[in-house]
């Protein structure tokens, strides 16, 4: 018989241990879901890492995925480590793709160094508005934050949704709903091969908010307001403002990532946008533990494997929840080994 | 009026038992220690079936710490329980339950959205399938064999504070337990409820079962005791059959009593500016709350938990706002007070040491840091930057001064002990240089050394503070405060100086709320019930406010 016992101290330097533990338990049970329909699972495994991350242009394909992830990753982590559960990322990178896009639209003939600017301010407001809502709903009318984010991503997507198949479809699309290709002032460059430049706002915004949470008061508060409301309202922090703060910045990045979407990968906007990112980035948030510098890591990890999957579902006809059930795998074989940072299990006597 | 009717049913049933019946549960010579803090000395008591024994203590007279060895929750260091004349050894509550031993404690443990006769028969093995008409007609059974007024199909949430209390006895009847303890039944239940309890306490010693009230409200006491053992600083002082009982004015002397174990030379300072002043203030479970207090001196608030003392503190530390009534900090409006910035106002303002410390004055998850800044964050930031260097300088500095155990700034608060995170608590409020401090139960769990240190903290501070002390520690408020104001009930009932005669006698009566003067020929408390009658309001309200 075996007994969990609790460690005396947590395990050191245990986390990279427990991560490719856990990664590698996730892989092995993909694997064997993968024989059960009759797939070669050592060749699904092969094609994962091809498509992920063994060639140049694999890779390229990862990092332009992790770049919205990561954004609407380190909302989420900001939201959530004030305990506001904040699952309105998706939501809130639909109106930030709809602000820029609207923005585009509208003035296709500012230069560049206005309009891009003007994009993203109209995304950040777009997306900060639309993570105040359920703030304030939840300081004003005690509305739990969890429903009112999620409703508000299926608003968001459907208000998305009504724009291109209406007022601004393009018409000469031949009824697809897409909006009008936007003028290149309204679109960011490559840097270095296919990756854009959004990568350096990516950068900006992760150092920013890494410094704003260790280093400024009100990221002490965020902090301490997240480790006990009880005491944050002891200490007289403003607590509802830091509730209407973390949602705003999460809602702002989120807009972001979904402003970059439209503006360096697409050019336009249209429904495939909405690819999940708000949703993955809830399980990055979780992995990376709500650590900040961590999140990066995840959030390649993580796209490498929806790209990964893709290659599956091209090669082996592997369905499209595939890619799902691998990132639910891993959450949840990543949480389950952080119980051992804490616990191990002993040979019980007798 | 209707203590009238608790006495007359009283007789009519204590005239059926006799003193002389085998106790079903005897304690010899009970001892138990936490630390270096004798909770309990050398403690023998019989429980005898039929009657109903009040333990009668002030708090922490170790009261809870004797029914907790009882009823199995931990083993007493020295002395035997015996049950029916032989040994017994609990190493859990369950053996206590097997043991025929059940407790009802403060507060419920019941599953709000189950019906009463669920709960009643939640964890009872029985076959698997359930039935939910043949579950009501058990507990429907059980409750009228002792004459309890429930509805067994009512579900817990519907139910008032004494319906819910009624539960709990039919969990501990369906279990047969043949010794019910009751800690501080009454302090949830509005008079009427009150009665209704004590009518269910007779029924059942009626029956055979053993009670044991523990309460340090003397009318009620004496209202259905059988027995009466008082319990001080841990021994067992006196004890009184039903008939025996001197004056109540005996009983609350006994219960307090004169002999000090900690003193601390309080020499009064000169009293400088008002710092705090409440008028009038009510609602929130108050009820025409007025005081003063000035730089200087330390005014105590006294009285027995849930008599307003939470809504007070919480109001004058900015936790509520006043409902009615005026509430002035330093000269300032509360609204204006508290809607300063607090750039300036985190020092020489206002730090309230509340009785939770892990949870409202510190996060369990923080280290000392963090958790020294969680008030003092304004003093070390620099264009909204925190110097976190700084802070952990002098919280390194703070944590040797006070002898914070461990002295490592970088341990979390949930690994200090309860006096060790106190320390830090007191550290990091007099960091910032109070001119008001509100000090809820500081010393509680602390041992005699940390006790002291806090004393003479407090003591010191009047230099340059006015201190707000409330306890329930009634040997404290004298050692300390100038002035000792007694709550009852959501209301001050009177403020009596330290020095005034027969300070401590008076003070007792006022926490069990009797006034002064109205004594000693038994008319008191019908006098008292009778007030309670004409501002029944309030007088319902308090314990409600205290519940939530």
């Amino acid at each position: 018989m075996l007994r969990v016992v609790k460690r005396q101290e947590p395990l050191k330097g245990g986390t990279p241990l427990i991560v490719v533990g856990a990664l590698a338990l996730s892989l092995g049970i993909s694997m064997l879901l993968l024989a059960a329909q009759g797939k070669p699972a050592p060749r699904g495994l092969f094609l994962l890492w091809d498509g992920a991350f063994a060639h140049v242009h694999s890779l390229e394909d990862t990092v332009l995925k992790a770049i919205p992830l990561y954004l609407c990753s380190l909302g989420v982590a900001v939201a959530f480590r004030m305990q506001v559960w904040n699952i309105g990322a998706e939501g809130q990178f639909a109106l930030g793709a709809i602000g820029a896009t609207w923005a585009a639209l509208h003035f296709p003939d500012l230069p560049a160094p206005l309009l891009l600017p003007l994009m993203f301010a109209c995304a950040g407001v777009a997306g900060g508005v639309w993570a105040l809502v359920p703030a304030l709903l939840r300081l004003r009318l005690r509305v739990n934050e969890i429903i009112s984010t999620l409703m508000l991503n299926y608003i968001g997507i459907l208000l998305l949704d009504y724009l291109v198949y209406g007022p601004w479809k393009d018409p000469t699309s031949f009824g697809f709903p897409l909006t009008r290709e936007f003028s290149p002032a309204a679109q960011i460059g490559r840097m270095i091969g296919r990756i854009h430049w959004g990568i350096l706002l990516c950068a900006a915004v992760g150092l920013a908010l890494a410094v704003f949470l260790k280093r400024t008061r009100t990221g002490f508060e965020i902090m301490a307001g997240g480790a006990g409301a009880r005491a944050a309202r002891y200490a007289h922090m403003p607590y509802g403002f830091l509730v209407g703060l973390v949602m705003v910045l999460c809602g702002v990045a989120s807009g972001w990532a979904g402003s970059l979407e439209v503006s360096a990968t697409l050019g336009r906007l249209q429904p495939s946008i909405m690819a999940g990112y708000g949703y993955t980035a809830i399980v990055v948030a979780w992995l990376a533990r709500l650590r900040i510098t961590h999140i990066a890591f995840y959030a390649f990890l993580l796209a490498g494997f929806r790209v990964g999957v893709e290659n599956l579902q091209l090669e082996l006809q592997v369905p499209h929840a595939f890619g799902g059930i691998m990132e639910g795998l891993i959450l949840l074989s990543v949480l389950a080994g952080q119980f051992f940072q804490n616990y191990r299990f002993r040979r019980a006597e007798g | 009026m209707r203590m009238h009717a608790f006495a007359r049913r009283r007789r009519k049933h204590t005239k059926r038992t006799d003193p002389a019946v085998p106790p079903v549960v005897r304690l010899i010579s009970i001892s138990k220690s936490f630390g270096a803090v004798k909770a309990n000395q050398d403690i023998s008591l019989d429980i005898r079936p039929g009657r109903i024994k009040a333990l009668l203590g002030e708090n922490g007279a170790g009261k809870s710490t004797l029914m907790s060895m009882l009823s199995g929750r931990f083993p007493p260091d020295s002395g035997t329980i015996e049950i029916d004349g032989a040994p017994a050894r609990f190493r859990s509550p369950a053996d206590g339950i097997a043991a025929g031993i059940g407790m009802v404690y403060q507060h419920f443990m019941l599953v709000e959205r189950m019906t009463v006769a669920q709960n009643v028969l939640l964890g009872q093995t029985g076959s698997f399938w359930l039935s939910p008409r043949a579950m009501r007609a058990t507990v429907g059974a059980l409750a009228e064999e002792y004459g309890l007024a429930i509805d067994p199909g009512a579900r817990v949430d519907s139910l008032s504070m004494g319906q819910r209390q009624l539960v709990e006895i039919l969990k501990l009847l369906y279990r047969q337990s043949r010794v019910l303890i009751f800690d501080e039944p009454t302090a949830v239940l509005t008079p009427a409820e009150t009665g209704n309890l004590f009518q269910a306490l007779w029924n059942m010693s009626e029956q055979g079962k053993a009670i044991v009230f523990i309460s340090h409200k003397l009318p009620e006491v004496i209202a259905v005791a059988d027995e009466i053992a008082i319990l001080r600083q841990g021994r067992i002082v006196d004890e009184f059959l039903e008939h025996e009982v001197p004056s109540e004015h005996a009983l609350a002397n006994r219960m307090v009593g004169r002999e000090v174990i900690l003193e601390v030379d309080a020499q009064p300072v000169p009293l400088g500016a008002e710092v705090l002043r409440l008028e009038g203030l009510s609602g929130n479970g108050l009820e025409d709350v007025s005081l003063s207090l000035r730089q200087g001196e330390i005014l105590a608030l006294a009285g027995v938990a849930g008599n307003g003392q939470k809504p007070l503190v919480e109001t004058v530390a900015g936790l509520r706002s006043p409902q009615r009534g005026a509430v002035t900090i330093l000269g300032s409006d509360w609204k204006a007070f508290y809607g300063a910035p607090q750039k300036e106002s985190w020092r020489g303002g206002l730090a309230y040491i509340p009785e939770d410390r892990q949870g409202l004055a510190t996060c369990p998850d923080l280290d000392m840091v963090d958790n020294f800044l969680l008030t003092t964050r304004h003093g070390f930031s620099r264009q909204g930057f925190l110097e976190r260097n700084r802070a952990e300088e002098q919280t390194a500095r703070l944590v040797e001064e006070h002898d914070v155990r461990p002295p490592v700034p970088a341990t979390l608060a949930r690994q200090l002990s309860g006096g060790n995170l106190q320390k830090l608590v007191i550290a990091r409020e007099f960091y910032r240089h109070p001119r008001i401090i509100v000090a809820e139960q500081p010393t509680q769990g602390l041992d005699v050394s940390a006790t002291e240190e806090v004393w003479r903290r407090l003591l010191q501070a009047r230099a340059h503070a006015g201190v707000l002390l409330v306890t329930g520690d009634l040997n404290e408020a004298l050692q300390l405060a100038d002035r000792i104001a007694v709550m009852y009930r959501g209301r001050i009932m009177d403020v009596i100086g330290r020095n005034e005669p027969d300070a401590v006698g008076r003070i007792g009566l006022l926490m069990a709320g009797l006034r002064k003067g109205k004594r000693e020929d038994g008319t008191a408390g019908e006098g008292a019930r009778a007030r309670q009658g004409e501002d029944g309001q309030g007088a319902e309200s308090a314990p409600g406010g205290a519940a939530r």
